[in-house]
């Protein structure tokens, strides 16, 4: 069926524009040349490859792009931004994308993905450093799965790669500082 | 002293905004103005004629127009005050539409800036002496920089008018990037073969003097009479006793690069370029020399039958005379390397330019016409065409479009083709731009007739893997990323500005933009002249452009230079400077700051030393006004009197 793009446009504009301030870039710069797709890292397993997502936005079709699956699973490696010939920062515009679903509450297809997410997060600011033993242990339990991967803790406590007490970072109020600066969601 | 004023209403552009009656009303106030009128188009036939109407009627002695820039319209106003029998220089302009109805939008305070602007003009022009132009002779000869397909047709133009014409080219051959080709689209003609009847024409030409291995040294004067230091570099071949037989090039055991072929295959220190090229002159590079570099080895000298090496010739600098420039200097490729490492930056042999292609395309080339990639000499079965490398990438400050890509990309797809039946060409585009006569049915036939698959996406990456290149592109119509094995990789490169072009604009005081492409006058209505008089542009210099259009430039500029000369002789601005020889005290500070060296010195009868301005050199720049130290010297038509009575009119 076709997309009625007048309609789209106009009731994407909002989001879109939310994005475009937030990351500071402008979609319309984009010139869907492709360059990005071209040796993206992560577009075996998107849904829609990064040069769709521009054009998508250019659409105005912000529900396909905050529900894609390109959102939630990006992970950042800036390949595109890297190559694109018109300096756009497109993982930026992703990730602005991933943090707008994030606040809608938009859980997507890729529940567990965005649940890790969430809690590394959660951990890094709570620890300074990641805690591995409390990430495990919490996704297991939020994800109602508490016996995954369970056999591997006797090893892994044997190598000495986890730790049972969390790191200590020095300056805590930095870290936190940071945090409330990128919560702001100010680019400039 | 009878003064008119008219308020031009141009339509609404200037009446939306400024109450022109009442600017002609405050006009008629003014110190010796007897008549004031509005005009609602002051440049059409009609307020043309109400000018001369009242300058006759009344017996105006001086005409204020108050409308729009002078750069729009003096001209037509001092025709008009001329037909009515004035000096067409007792007339002033007044901006009121660019300097005050386009950029304010309140009616009473744009009003009351007009009436002042008004106020001034009438106070210059009670001090405006009538001014009289003198004519000076024009140097009825031509020189054209660049001997590309432009130059050869701007000299061949011009010279079949009757007027000499020195081409000057930089090269030891005239032919530019053309001779270069192999074919031409859209008709797939050979290259060489409608070029080089046109070189050998050129050189055969009563009116043309031919200077290859040769570069402007510097420019002075002005339109109709440019002096013109010229360098012919030296290459130890005396050209007149060369015969091209080429035996110096069979037996130089120096090696060096191939600049012709694009680097593909060597060359010899002692070279001629290629069989057809004109003057056919072997020319020795001395960095490449053994001579030169070890001191050691004379074979050249010793083998010349006709003995014209010379190890002693010098570069010889010589100055002439010309009325008029035409500069075609034309393009190079883009260096591509350092801007795409993720193309290999030039590292895998495999990976060509275009021209490279072009040059193991062609009959004459290297391989003498069989495609054979540079590893291995093997044939390429699978060819992939990269478009747009630095073009339309504002990541490698190139956003321009190179407008000739798509086109010599479809062009070699179809000789690949032709030259290997069982090969199969991959094309990554981004839009297909194939605006000229037959094109896009060209750009059609390789894909329908030749087979060759085009894919809308830009390349990412190009990594060598077992012998081949795999090249990581996108197919946006078909949705995502995609891969191909090759043999051989051509990337359509951009064109950029020949090198040193911005060096050669700066010593012809023509102005270029950051590309280095000369800049023309107007982009619309003066496509081929500078912003200097009596030099003109043709070709690729300008801005990209493929032959045809090249061609065409170089006819129109002909036609202007022509035009230029035919006159014999030019009408120079009256709006020189002059020196109160009374009071000039002979320091000649004056003729040390003016850069158009129009500033002499003369004996007055009881042996005092005054500046005198040389009329037909003065541009009117006023620099030398401000170096007066005694204030002697002024700007006829902005004398100090005006510019004080304007400025004073402006605080009152």
């Amino acid at each position: 069926m076709a997309i009625l793009v007048s309609s789209t446009v106009a009731d994407g504009a909002a989001v879109v524009a939310e994005i475009e301030r937030r990351s500071g870039e402008r979609v319309s710069a984009c010139y869907q040349c492709g360059r990005c797709t071209s040796t993206c890292t992560g577009s075996f397993v998107f849904d829609y490859p990064p040069h769709r997502i521009m054009r998508l936005l250019q659409l105005g079709q912000v529900d396909e792009v905050l529900n894609s699956r390109t959102a939630q699973l990006c992970f950042d490696c800036m390949t595109c931004s890297t190559r694109c010939p018109m300096n756009i920062d497109v993982a930026n515009v992703i990730e602005h994308a991933k943090m707008i679903a994030d606040e809608r509450g938009i859980e997507g297809d890729e529940k567990d993905v965005r649940l890790f997410r969430l809690a590394f997060l959660q951990n890094v600011r709570r620890h300074g450093r990641l805690h591995e033993a409390r990430l495990l242990t919490w996704i297991n339990l939020r994800s109602f799965k508490p016996f995954n991967d369970l056999e591997l803790v006797p090893l892994i406590l044997r190598k000495k790669k986890i730790h049972i007490v969390p790191p200590r970072i020095r300056n805590r109020r930095q870290l936190h500082r940071i945090f409330r600066e990128v919560n702001s969601g100010d680019k400039s | 002293m009878r003064i008119g004023v008219f308020v031009c209403q141009c339509g609404t552009n200037i009446a939306g905004t400024v109450a022109t009656d009442k600017v002609a009303e405050a006009a008629l106030a003014m110190r010796d103005v007897l008549h004031a009128e509005t005009l609602q188009y002051t440049c059409s036939d009609p307020g043309q004629r109400a000018i001369i109407d009242a300058v006759q009627k009344k017996g105006l002695t001086r005409v204020v127009i108050a409308a729009c820039s002078p750069r729009m319209h003096e001209t037509t106003f001092r025709r008009t005050i001329g037909q009515a029998g004035m000096n067409a220089y007792m007339m002033e302009m007044v901006n009121i539409r660019e300097h005050c109805s386009w950029i304010h939008s309140d009616i009473d305070t744009a009003t009351d800036k007009a009436i002042d602007l008004v106020q001034k003009g009438v106070a210059r022009v009670r001090r405006q002496v009538p001014l009289y132009s003198t004519t000076v002779p024009v140097t009825r000869r031509v020189l054209v920089i660049g001997g590309g397909v432009a130059g050869i047709q701007a000299a061949l133009d011009i010279a079949d008018s009757g007027l000499p014409v020195t081409l000057v080219e930089r090269g030891p051959t005239i032919g530019g990037n053309m001779a270069r080709l192999d074919k031409t689209f859209p008709t797939l003609d050979c290259s060489s073969c409608i070029l080089t009847p046109r070189m050998v024409e050129a050189k055969q030409h009563e009116n043309i003097s031919l200077m290859v291995n040769t570069e402007i040294e510097q420019v002075r004067g002005y339109i109709g009479n440019f002096e013109v230091d010229v360098r012919k570099k030296a290459t130890c071949v005396i050209e007149d006793k060369c015969t091209g037989c080429m035996i110096c090039q069979e037996k130089c055991p120096g090696k060096a690069p191939d600049e012709f072929n694009a680097g593909v295959g060597q060359s010899k220190a002692i070279s001629i370029p290629f069989p057809q090229a004109v003057p056919l002159v072997a020319a020795l590079r001395k960095e490449h020399c053994r001579r030169f570099i070890k001191g050691k080895c004379g074979v050249c000298k010793k083998v010349c039958p006709a003995d014209a090496v010379d190890y002693e010739q010098e570069d010889e600098i010589t100055t002439e005379m010309f009325g008029a420039v035409v500069v075609a200097t034309g393009y190079e490729l883009y260096d591509w390397r350092e801007a795409y490492p993720d193309y290999g930056g030039g590292q895998y042999p495999d990976v060509v330019t275009s021209l490279q292609y072009e040059r193991m395309l062609s009959a004459s080339g290297p391989t003498a016409g069989h495609v054979q990639r540079p590893s291995d000499g093997a044939e390429p079965k699978q060819v992939v065409f990269v478009s747009c490398v630095g073009s339309r990438d504002e990541s490698v400050g190139r956003p321009l479009c190179c407008s000739v890509g798509c086109m010599y990309i479809a062009k070699q797809a179809i000789l690949t083709k032709e030259h290997i039946p069982d090969s199969q060409s991959y094309v990554f585009y981004i839009d297909i731009r194939a605006t000229g006569k037959g094109y896009e049915e060209f750009t059609r036939r390789a894909q329908k007739e030749f087979g060759a698959i085009y894919l809308r996406g830009r390349v990412g990456k190009i990594y060598p893997s077992n012998g081949q290149l795999v090249v990581m592109g996108t197919d946006t119509l078909s949705g995502g990323p995609v891969e191909i094995e090759a043999d051989l990789v051509v990337l359509a490169t951009g064109f950029a500005a020949a090198r040193g072009a911005g060096e050669l604009a700066r010593k012809l005081n023509i102005s270029y933009d950051q590309y280095e492409f000369l800049s023309e006058s107007h982009p619309k209505l003066r496509p081929v002249e500078t912003t200097t008089g009596g030099i003109f542009l043709a070709g690729a210099c300008q801005a990209p452009k493929d032959i045809p259009d090249s061609v065409a430039q170089a006819g129109a500029a002909a036609a202007k230079v022509i035009g230029l000369l035919s006159r014999g002789e030019i009408e120079t601005s009256p709006m020189v400077a002059a020196v109160d020889q009374l009071r000039c005290i002979g320091c000649f500070k004056c003729r040390d700051v003016c850069s158009y060296n129009a500033i002499e010195a003369l004996e007055l009868r009881d042996g005092r030393q005054v500046a005198k301005v040389i009329d037909s050199l003065c541009q009117g720049c006023g620099v030398c006004n401000v170096a007066c130290p005694p204030s002697v010297v002024s700007l006829k038509g902005y004398t100090d009197n005006q510019l004080i009575a304007e400025t004073m009119e402006l605080l009152r």
